[in-house]
């Protein structure tokens, strides 16, 4: 439940501030102290993420009896704003980000004799790392702010409680829709963006360094393997899934006043990118070692 | 005499910016309709929020309809919430959707198997009375304070609860609005058994109709009674609440 989350985290807080007075003064102390203080934040924090990750699960595998076309709408208009209406930027940066890769690497590998690992240098690159990446990053800064501003303004003007008033559970009609909807649209924007990515770098082959577009997409599918693909899903559903429970909590997290907005709106975008590459770092180094 | 729709029990509650507490014991009969009016501050807010369940007391116990709010928590409230409709000080209609679909939204969410038409409908004989027609497809940010509210507490009556919480419900009214407002509420109470609470910061038309008076001070009831009772009975200080 959402307000378990905040006793958590508060619940932890509290312990560790007990903790901090407890053990008394100390220049070196207090900083081992401070260290271990937010460490322990930082735990409970991802604590409450799981919480609010975990509560969205179990209410889209088990919905309620009512409301389930009222969520449907909200799940539904989630996707419109973080998928659909995403395409068009998602399309110039992949584009772009397609054409200065493959310039880069065509530029430089035949000076080193490695002039035909352009494809690989495109898997690598593009699909297995920045394509997840960039993506995950076009919709922090889309749908991640808008969702925490959303919520947090909602918050103010306590709509969500008026919400729990009607008796509309929140994780229910707010959390698991704006969840589901971000995650699938992280999905299908990765692979599209991949997509895009290799067609920018096919023009530059084409028109640049004159690879064939056959050659082009031989080189492409040799380099490309079933766990590329699975790094990708993996990636942009972890990358959705941390987004948006970041994103919910934050915006939640606004209590009573507008100036909160901003304030929780940026955490939740700089936390959105630190966990986006912690979970990259998670799913990347294991298949390298 | 009837079951009690609501009870404080021996409630108390700290105050919010005052160095009182909130005590209260209190017994609300199904189908009464009880003004508490005092001074801000003065604990009336906080009542409607425990009877709501949104805050619970320190100590004591706050029953509506036979449910203790602090035996039920979360999304389990869900049964015994549609039988309340509450109206905040701030009333809460959602920014995003228009007042029409504000109103419709506890219907569209609870009430699945009715069809649009039947739904439209039902919207519209609230709308109707509370002169707000002519506004159903406004946005929040385009209406009134006033009509804000109204918009609220007809959104709050859409699932027929049995208890009507309202908290300062003619901020924001014209004297006009305060009369149709009170007109809607007593009709209401007229076609089906309805409790209400309303919470009211000065003397108001829309007192005229309770059924009881509860004045409230620095978080203790001063008097409790008819509203001539209470004139006679109130503190000199307070009288202006009540007259």
């Amino acid at each position: 439940m959402l307000p378990y989350n905040f006793a958590v985290t508060q619940g932890v807080e509290a312990l560790a501030g007990s903790w901090l007075l407890l053990s008394g003064g100390g220049g070196a102390h207090l900083m081992i102290e401070w260290v271990g203080r937010k460490t322990i934040a930082g735990y409970a924090y991802l604590a409450a993420l799981a919480t609010l990750f975990i509560q969205a699960v179990l209410d889209l595998l088990s919905p309620g009896r009512q409301g389930r076309r009222e969520t449907l709408r909200v799940l539904t208009r989630q996707i419109l704003f973080t998928g659909v209406d995403a395409l068009p930027v998602t399309s110039v940066i992949a584009l772009l980000l397609g054409i200065i890769i493959v310039t880069q690497a065509g530029t430089q590998l035949p000076r080193l004799g490695a002039g035909g690992l352009v494809g690989s240098i495109i898997v690598i690159t593009v699909i297995r790392e920045l394509g997840p990446l960039i993506t995950a990053f076009i919709v922090v800064g889309r749908s991640g702010t808008a969702i925490a501003t959303e919520l947090g303004n909602m918050s103010v003007t306590r709509e969500v409680v008026a919400l729990r008033l009607m008796g509309i559970p929140i994780s229910q009609f707010v959390i698991m829709p704006r969840m589901v909807g971000m995650v699938l649209s992280m999905l299908c924007l990765t692979f599209y963006f991949d997509v895009v990515a290799v067609f920018g770098g096919y023009l530059v082959a084409d028109a640049q360094l004159t690879i064939p577009f056959s050659a082009f997409v031989e080189s492409v599918t040799r380099a490309l393997s079933t766990t590329d693909l699975l790094m990708t899903a993996i990636k942009g559903f972890g990358f959705g899934s941390a987004v948006a429970a970041v994103c919910c909590y934050h915006g939640l997290a606004v209590r009573s006043s507008y100036t909160e907005v901003p304030q929780q709106t940026t955490r939740a975008m700089i936390n959105s990118f630190v966990l986006c590459l912690l979970v990259d770092v998670v799913v990347t180094v294991p298949l390298y070692l | 005499m009837s079951e009690a729709a609501i009870r404080f029990t021996q409630v108390r509650a700290s105050l919010a910016g005052s160095p009182s507490h909130l005590q209260l014991d209190l017994q609300i009969e199904a189908g009464q309709f009880v003004v508490l009016v005092g001074p801000s501050r003065s604990g009336k807010s906080l009542a409607i929020e425990m009877a709501a369940g949104l805050v619970p007391p320190q100590s004591g116990k706050v029953m509506v309809l036979g449910q203790d709010w602090n035996a039920v928590e979360g999304a389990d409230d869900g049964p015994v919430r549609l039988r309340v409709g509450t109206v905040l000080q701030q009333p809460g209609l959602l920014s995003n959707m228009t007042l029409f679909n504000n109103v419709l939204l506890p219907l569209r969410y609870h009430c699945g198997a009715m069809s649009d038409g039947e739904r439209e409908q039902a919207v519209m004989a609230q709308l109707e009375p509370l002169g707000l027609l002519s506004l159903r497809d406004r946005f929040p940010a385009e209406l009134h304070q006033g009509e804000i509210r109204r918009g609220a507490i007809a959104r709050s009556l859409m699932l027929e609860p049995e208890v009507l919480l309202l908290d300062d419900p003619v901020a924001g009214l014209d004297a006009d609005m305060v009369l149709v407002l009170k007109q809607y509420v007593d009709a209401r109470r007229q076609q089906r058994p309805l409790t209400v609470v309303a919470a009211l910061r000065s003397f108001s038309p829309f007192i005229e109709g309770a059924d009881r008076l509860v004045v409230l001070q620095e978080g203790r009831v001063v008097a409790d009674g008819s509203l001539e009772s209470v004139g006679s009975t109130v503190p000199s200080a307070l009288r202006r609440y009540v007259e």
